[in-house]
């Protein structure tokens, strides 16, 4: 009873969030059981970057339950072919691969890890607007929060996959999610969260193994 | 919050005085939270940053030379104070990691490496080696959220690596920096900042990997030096 009332409480606790997933597939897609995926976070040396904890809940989605890929992690990935993923070396798009596969050992290790498919992570969740007050006090008799926040936050996300074996873009998933959390102060402060860069994880990561798995 | 814990403390006070065994304790007590005090205090103005973190092998072709590397004791024990208005002082040891680092690093790029303890070489070292390099760190400096007003922690080093033959000539000169960056963590921004360096290091390791090693080679080869593909086996 108390876990029933638990979760249903948790689920009015939850904030709205709104998201949409996009996709455009270039060619033709499957993976062999012993075949894997690498989920690389794409990073720069600008203030933006895809941060590791969005990447590592796409890795354990996709890693989890019916119709799981093989993947390899990413850090071991890079440190497996280090200097060629760094975020100064990295290639840039999926006709650089050509010239990366050219370089000596790069072409041997990849076949060796059996690596079908990359897939680059490229975005992040932002705070878009935020607002309110609240104020909380504490006496001697007792004390209390006050007053209303809000913030919204918008999460943008795209994966773009490579065929490791034909050196070319398989395609390209989008994902976006929004969503609005406040805090509201009656004398004991109530959270009601929304969490838009998780939605755009598991939407993400939903379609990215339906395009793996699934075809043409 | 504070008024309520004055008020608790006096009731307390009023309640030592009335035995002096009681009230020794307390005076005991009380240094103990001032030693404490200054303790947490001290600690808490000096960061004091663990560089460490993967330093793989690079996947690169060898340079059929033999050559000679000479890390200089600053090279070695490499260390970077500062004292932050906002931040506090930061203590960051990169020395040994970084030295770690390029032991790694020259045995991947050239088909033989030997580490000397002087920037010349001896007669019989001549007659071993092909040439010398000495890696050496210029500057280092970094950057924490509240003076970049950016959501990381950023390190650059400088770097600069000498080439000179086995009579001493020099053959090239090559200076470029290594950058890292890291998001503030849960515990304290020495984390972030070792993190950063780590990074730095690595990122370092990467150009010289991908773009110095390939310009020694050809200052090596324009100098007529160990050229010979079968070193490299």
């Amino acid at each position: 009873m108390i876990i029933r009332c638990t979760v249903i409480l948790c689920l009015f606790l939850s904030g709205c969030v709104t998201s949409r997933i996009e996709q455009s597939r270039d060619t033709v897609t499957g993976i062999q059981a012993d075949e894997a995926m690498v989920i690389l976070g794409r990073a720069s040396y600008n203030d933006r970057e895809t941060k590791a904890s969005f990447t590592e809940c796409i890795e354990a989605e996709l890693s989890a339950g019916r119709g799981a890929i093989r993947l390899i992690p990413q850090d071991k990935f890079k440190d497996d072919l280090y200097p060629w993923f760094e975020p100064r070396t990295a290639p840039a798009s999926a006709s650089d691969l050509g010239r990366l596969f050219a370089e000596p050992g790069v072409r041997a290790r990849i076949d060796e890890a059996k690596i079908r498919y990359l897939a680059w992570i490229e975005g992040d969740t932002l705070t878009t607007d935020k607002g309110g007050s609240m104020s909380c006090t504490l006496t001697t008799f007792g004390g209390g929060c006050f007053g209303m926040s809000y913030w919204e936050q918008d999460a943008s996300y795209q994966a773009s996959i490579w065929d490791v074996n034909q050196l070319t873009s398989a395609g390209k998933i989008s994902a976006d999610a929004s969503g609005t959390s406040y805090i509201a102060g009656l004398v004991i402060p109530i959270p009601i969260i929304a969490r838009p860069g998780n939605a755009a994880c598991k939407g993400l990561a939903s379609q990215l193994r339906e395009f793996i798995l699934g075809g043409n | 919050m504070v008024r309520f814990v004055a008020l608790k403390g006096r009731t307390q006070g009023i309640r030592w005085s009335q035995s002096p065994s009681v009230k020794e304790k307390g005076k005991a007590f009380g240094l103990m939270l001032l030693s404490l005090f200054l303790v947490l205090t001290q600690s808490a103005c000096t960061n004091v940053v663990v560089v460490h973190g993967s330093l793989p092998t690079p996947l690169v072709e060898k340079i059929p030379a033999r050559l000679g590397v000479y890390y200089s004791e600053e090279f070695q024990s490499f260390q970077h104070r500062e004292n932050l208005p906002q931040s506090g002082a930061f203590e960051i040891d990169l020395g040994k990691q970084n030295l770690y680092f390029f032991r790694n690093l020259s045995s991947a790029l050239f088909a033989e490496v030997r580490e000397i303890d002087s920037p010349e070489l001896s007669a019989e070292q001549g007659l071993e080696l092909d040439a010398v390099i000495i890696p050496s760190i210029v500057e280092y400096g970094f950057l924490v959220p509240a003076m970049s007003t950016l959501t990381f922690h950023e390190v650059s080093i400088r770097y600069q690596i000498q080439l000179k033959d086995r009579y001493g000539k020099n053959l090239g000169l090559w200076s470029f920096v290594g950058y890292g960056k890291a998001e503030a963590s849960t515990f304290g921004a020495g984390e972030a900042v070792g993190e950063a360096t780590m990074l730095a290091i690595r990122d370092g390791g990467a150009r010289i990997a991908t773009e110095v090693a390939p310009a020694i080679a050809t200052a090596l080869k324009e100098a007529g030096i160990g050229h010979q593909k079968e070193l490299a086996k």
